[in-house]
Parts: C-alpha cells; sequence; structure tokens
C-alpha cells in the first residue's frame, strides 16, 4: 500500500528528496527532550540538535522494520504496541523494553476507565445499573 | 483510520493528564514508521504512542552519552561531534554509524531543498 504523505518535494530531482518536516521529528520537541537531561549551563549546538532528529528517525525505522518483519512472518497486518517492544528487546534495548511494557499497561488501564465512563455517560448518569 | 472518537480523545487528552503530555507528535512519528519498510501496511494506535516514550528514552540516552563525551573535552557546548563519538562508542548505536559519519552530506541535502537547487550540485 502506497501513501501519500503529501510531502514530496516537486523540484528537478522528483521524488528523490524528501522534505525535512515529513521524516523528522520537530527539532524544537527534541531539543526540549535534550535540554531536559542536561544540567542548566549545558548549551546544544544546532547542529547537535539536527544530527539527534536524524538519529530519532532512523530508531523509529530500525524498530519499526523489526516489528513489522515479526507481523509479516506470523501472517498479521497490524504492528502493535506489543510488537514495538518486543522489537526493542531483539535489537538490545533490554532497558527501554521494561518501562515501555509498564507505560503500555498503564495505558491500556486507562483506556478500559475511559471507555466505561463514556459509556455511563451514554446510559444516562451514574445511577446503578438495573 | 479506525480508531476513532473516543481513542483520539484519549490520545489526545486522557493520557496526557496522568502520564504527562506526549512530547513527540503522534502523527510524524507515525508517517516515520510507515516509510521504514514496505513491510508496514496497518500500525494499531497505541505503537506510536509507545513510540513517544520509547524515542524521549533514545534521545536521554544519546544526549547522556554525548554530554559525558563534551565533559570530558572540557565544553559546555554540546556539539554534532559529541553525538557522532558516543555513537560510535556505543555498541547499541551501531546502527546510527553510516548516519553520522554522513551527517554532513544529510544537512547539505536539507539546505538543498529549503533552496530548491539540485542535491549533487552541492555534494560534488
Amino acid at each position: 500500500m502506497v501513501d501519500n504523505i503529501g510531502g514530496s518535494s516537486s523540484n528537478d530531482n522528483g521524488d528523490f528528496v524528501i522534505k525535512e518536516q515529513d521524516r523528522l521529528l520537530p527539532i524544537a520537541n527534541v531539543g526540549r527532550i535534550m535540554k531536559h537531561i542536561l544540567p542548566q549551563n549545558a548549551k546544544i549546538s544546532k547542529e547537535s540538535k539536527e544530527t539527534m532528529q536524524e538519529c530519532v528517525s532512523e530508531f523509529i525505522s530500525f524498530v519499526t522494520s523489526e516489528a513489522s518483519e515479526k507481523c509479516r512472518k506470523e501472517r498479521r497486518k497490524t504492528v502493535n504496541g506489543d510488537d514495538i517492544c518486543w522489537a526493542l528487546a531483539t535489537l538490545g534495548f533490554d532497558d527501554y523494553a521494561e518501562p515501555m511494557r509498564r507505560y503500555l499497561h498503564r495505558y491500556r488501564e486507562l483506556e478500559v476507565d475511559k471507555i466505561n465512563s463514556n459509556n455511563q455517560e451514554i446510559r444516562g448518569g451514574n445511577g446503578p445499573h438495573a | 483510520m479506525r480508531q476513532a472518537g473516543a481513542y483520539s480523545k484519549l490520545l489526545c487528552g486522557g493520557i496526557s493528564r496522568r502520564t504527562g503530555p506526549h512530547s513527540l507528535p503522534l502523527a510524524r512519528i507515525k508517517k516515520i514508521m510507515k516509510k521504514s519498510s514496505e513491510d508496514v501496511k496497518m500500525i494499531s494506535g497505541v505503537a506510536p504512542i509507545v513510540f513517544s516514550k520509547a524515542c524521549e528514552l533514545f534521545i536521554e540516552e544519546l544526549t547522556r552519552r554525548s554530554w559525558n563525551i563534551a565533559i570530558d573535552g572540557k565544553r559546555r557546548t554540546l556539539n554534532k561531534d559529541d553525538v557522532a563519538s558516543a555513537v560510535i562508542a556505543t555498541d547499541l548505536f551501531d546502527f546510527l554509524i553510516d548516519l553520522v559519519s554522513n551527517s554532513h552530506a544529510n544537512l547539505v541535502a536539507g539546505e538543498c531543498v529549503a533552496s530548491n537547487t539540485n542535491v549533487f550540485d552541492s555534494i560534488f
């Protein structure tokens, strides 16, 4: 399935060069995360933020490829959160896999809560159910 | 995407209230995921959320390692070579080695997109 991501640059090179904003995460967000982990007096060059943007996109591609390969072998069409966790662990990012599983677990709990409270609203309030 | 309504509200609002805002845009993560491989057909709604956390951890780790290198060099400004050195020094980041040694070429390519010039004219 070919997606038109609406970002191909239409210059003489045709589809060769893809607009940066489509393949990279925003520099402001990346810079903020970097700043957060560094001491107050640290400075971050613009080039290092740009390099970090490139690295993160490569990280996403690297892990996603591994996860989607697993899905292909198991004849599943949808890459889910567990596939990502599995890929992280397989590729050596064990330290991330466990916090990810906990994050995913918490997300699912919130999801169930949210759906339950939505259903209560639809039924017309918080009164006891028959 | 099938997931809409309650799910999208949750993606935007629900989880943020308790676990903190997603620091990275989910739609962009999804785009990057789709481009990574021809095998990628469908992506569940939760996968970009998992990635937003994983990317945060990744950025933190690479930044920390790069900073240690800057400190060793008695500098307080993190620069691109510190990031490259951290990548080279860490086995886990081997998949980035080509990228950091090519990073100059990528930046030139980026500038060419902005100025609508031919990439090859600029590099060679």
